[in-house]
């Protein structure tokens, strides 16, 4: 009785002082459960019955509110094993029930099996009892993770839990001195809550982790997350930025966020500058010690998100501008196709009929066959434009096709190794196009090499193109616009582009492209 | 003979039909788009079909893919592709497995109209043509160890002109030799470059450009 009455005690004031913390209605309902479980004492059959069937129940229950401290909620390991517990608990204890347990007074029997009650009973107790030292394991976890303030309390529900295993397994085997056991069980079990009373409301408990997240915020570090949710014991802690300048809200990498619905702000001068997002049971005074400590380095946070915020914006426009003109550069290409080309091809082909047609004046002849001859220049030199303005026969044939008129047209002799499985994204395919055409060009240049191998292929979830030669080094990569522009092109789709260039010892462009 | 012409371009088609027509062929069906050529080439079962190769609706190798297929499901007709393009590759697709009654021209080419014609002809009849500026450079790119360097500037001209798919009356009538001329500078070529001697003049065209391009293409699965 005297469980009872402190678990409901201790609950009913942890409830009206922490009622955002699930954990003073817990321990309400922990004190009723161990209470009810005294029915069994009863002489009247219902009473006896009921108080049978709930038995077990406050096994569970403890299991529950041990691990549950402080916020009264519980963690994916724990709360797999307080489910557990409930089931077993309740579901094994009416199986057992059912098939006619505990005599007399049972209600709820069906038939009498006492072979089959001994075995499932047994089975019960044990189960439960290595759930219970399941339960120890993860008070264990957990306290080398908390601090020395919380140490004490959580090794005395270690102790507890162990004390309750000891006690069903000594009862599932019916060895003697039981009656000590359940007595010194009881005990710790009846000081648990007196325990978590004073955890609860023991500010220094909150002034500890206070205390750890100022020591790391110190250090500065990148983003301040894991050290919130360390602080606050609640792993949806998060911290966001709010940007006037863009009229958002961006996490510590400075993308926009949607703040999450339980979420207290940090003002300045009225204006919102932060938000703190936490699940809503936190201890108000944790909170208010947190969002001081959070105050101190929000501002170098917040630059450092807006600075991110605005390379992003940069890097996006950088890709549109390089989109942009790969664009019109196809659409110029085209318009050439079919404008111009073809009408110096549609006139060189009336020249030539002309020319087959005509049998006068050879002078005449001559003069036509002239004509004809400048067409097809002009048209040799608008293929030339039309090919530097946008390679065409890579968007309709690929990499492969594209690159090899690239080797075969360079100064250098080209080993050339493309194992690429069908097509990829026109704009990787043009970068990865560029950086070869540029590079071989260097070659010829710059390198005095005697050869130069192109390879081109998928590693993970990057499209590598490497081109090296045997030439003299030393190219300097800060100078000269082809370099810049082909690491602007690979960049703006979020590669990386890399060039070594030792005196003597050859050059090597390493282009690496996303591509999905 | 009998020809069916493939061009989006109409004042392109109606020029090629009339060449076409003047030299004596008989044009069955003038397309505009790649569907339309297959459905000609089905139904009239035509000796050669001239394609471009950007056609409608995307502009790229609607020419091509139908080239391909014709080839593939209608061996009677032979094929000439049109391209605004100095790709080796694209002709090697065409070619891909056999060069005979196959050819690809750069559209310039057909402001020549003796030459434009001698090719259909030559495609029409089994043979292959493969433009001089693709032949030329295809022998002009660099390779370590040049094996071409071996070849005398005259054996140099017989082999572009073989790889253009030239027959060797052709070459004698082009260089203005005998026929015994040039075929003791083809098995001297031959002889120098390591390539088997082969029967067919399209065997012989395949065996050459293959021998031309670089190398990754033979190694390429």
């Amino acid at each position: 009785m005297w469980i009872l009455l402190a678990y409901v005690f201790c609950g009913l004031l942890a409830w009206s002082r922490r009622p955002e913390s699930g954990f003073g209605r817990l321990m309400v309902v922990v004190g009723f459960g161990a209470a009810l479980s005294n029915l069994a004492r009863s002489s009247d059959p219902l009473l006896f019955t009921v108080g049978q069937a709930v038995d077990l129940l406050v096994v569970a229950l403890f299991l529950h509110v041990f691990l549950a401290f402080p916020s009264g909620r519980l963690g994916k390991p724990a709360g797999v094993l307080v489910g557990m517990a409930y089931a077993v608990s309740i579901g094994l204890q009416l199986t057992v029930m059912l098939l006619g347990a505990f005599g007399e007074g049972n209600l709820l029997a069906v038939t009498d099996a006492p072979g089959l009650v001994d075995v499932l009973h047994g089975i019960e107790l044990i189960t439960l009892s290595g759930l219970l030292l399941a339960g120890v394991g993860l008070l264990g976890v957990r306290l080398r993770r908390e601090r020395r303030a919380v140490r004490w309390l959580v090794g005395s529900f270690a102790l507890g839990l162990v004390a309750l295993a000891v006690l069903l397994a000594m009862g599932a085997f019916a060895v003697t001195g039981f009656a000590l056991v359940q007595r010194l069980t009881l005990g710790v079990l009846g000081l648990a809550p007196v325990a978590f009373l004073v955890g609860l409301l023991d500010a220094r408990l909150a002034q500890a982790s206070v205390g750890d997240l100022v020591v790391e915020l110190r250090a500065e570090p990148d983003d301040l997350t894991p050290a919130l949710a360390r602080a606050m014991r609640d792993p949806t802690a998060a911290l966001f930025y709010w940007l006037p300048q863009y009229r958002n809200w961006v996490d510590h990498d400075g993308s926009p966020a949607t703040l999450p619905p339980s979420v207290t702000m940090i003002l300045r001068d009225g204006e919102p500058v932060a938000a703190l997002a936490h699940h809503p049971a936190v201890e108000p005074g944790l909170l208010q010690a947190v969002v001081a400590a959070v105050e101190m380095v929000i501002d170098n946070g917040r630059l450092r998100a807006e600075l991110r915020a605005r390379l992003a914006e940069v890097r996006a426009s950088r890709a549109r501008v390089l989109e942009a003109g790969r664009t019109e550069r196809r659409r110029l290409e085209r318009d050439l196709h079919d404008g111009a080309q073809q009408r110096l091809v549609g006139l060189s082909l009336r020249l030539g009929l002309l020319e087959a047609h005509l049998d006068g004046d050879p002078a005449v002849r001559q003069a036509l066959s002239e004509a004809r001859a400048e067409v097809v220049t002009s048209l040799s030199e608008l293929r030339d434009l039309a090919h530097g303005l946008y390679p065409a026969v890579l968007s309709g044939h690929g990499l492969a096709v594209a690159l090899e008129s690239v080797a075969a047209l360079a100064a250098v002799p080209v080993r050339l190794s493309i194992t690429v499985d069908g097509r990829l994204p026109e704009p990787v395919e043009v970068a990865a196009y560029y950086v070869v055409c540029e590079s071989l060009t260097n070659v010829g240049r710059h390198a005095a090499a005697s050869g130069a191998s192109v390879e081109v292929g998928p590693a993970g979830k990057v499209l590598v193109v490497e081109i090296a030669d045997d030439g003299v080094g030393g190219a300097d990569t800060t100078r000269g616009s082809g370099l810049r522009g082909l690491a602007d092109r690979v960049e703006a789709l979020g590669g990386t582009l890399r060039v070594w260039s030792p005196d003597g010892g050859g050059t090597r462009v390493r282009a690496e492209v996303p591509c999905g | 003979m009998r020809v069916a012409i493939a061009e989006d371009s109409v004042l392109l088609r109606e020029g090629l039909a009339r060449l076409l027509a003047d030299a004596g062929f008989e044009v069955v069906a003038r397309c505009g788009d790649a569907s339309a050529l297959l459905g000609a080439v089905a139904s009239l079962a035509p000796e050669v079909a001239v394609v471009d190769i950007r056609m409608p609706p995307t502009h790229t190798d609607e020419g091509l893919r139908a080239a391909v297929k014709i080839r593939a499901d209608h061996p009677g007709t032979a094929v000439l592709l049109l391209s605004q393009h100095v790709e080796p590759a694209l002709a090697m697709t065409l070619f891909a497995g056999s060069a005979a009654g196959a050819g690809y021209l750069l559209k310039d080419r057909i402001s020549d109209v003796a030459e434009f014609l001698s090719a259909v002809r030559r495609v029409a009849a089994g043979g292959t043509a493969v433009d001089p500026v693709i032949v030329s450079s295809l022998v002009a790119r660099r390779r370590p160890d040049d094996p071409l360097a071996v070849l005398t500037p005259r054996e140099r001209e017989v082999l572009e002109l073989m790889a253009s798919g030239h027959s060797n009356q052709g070459i004698a009538d082009k260089l203005y030799l005998t026929l015994r001329a040039v075929e003791k500078y083809v098995s001297s070529v031959f002889g120098k470059l390591g390539l088997p001697a082969t029967g067919g003049e399209s065997r012989r065209v395949l065996a050459v450009l293959l021998f031309l391009r670089p190398e990754s293409d033979r190694n390429r699965g």
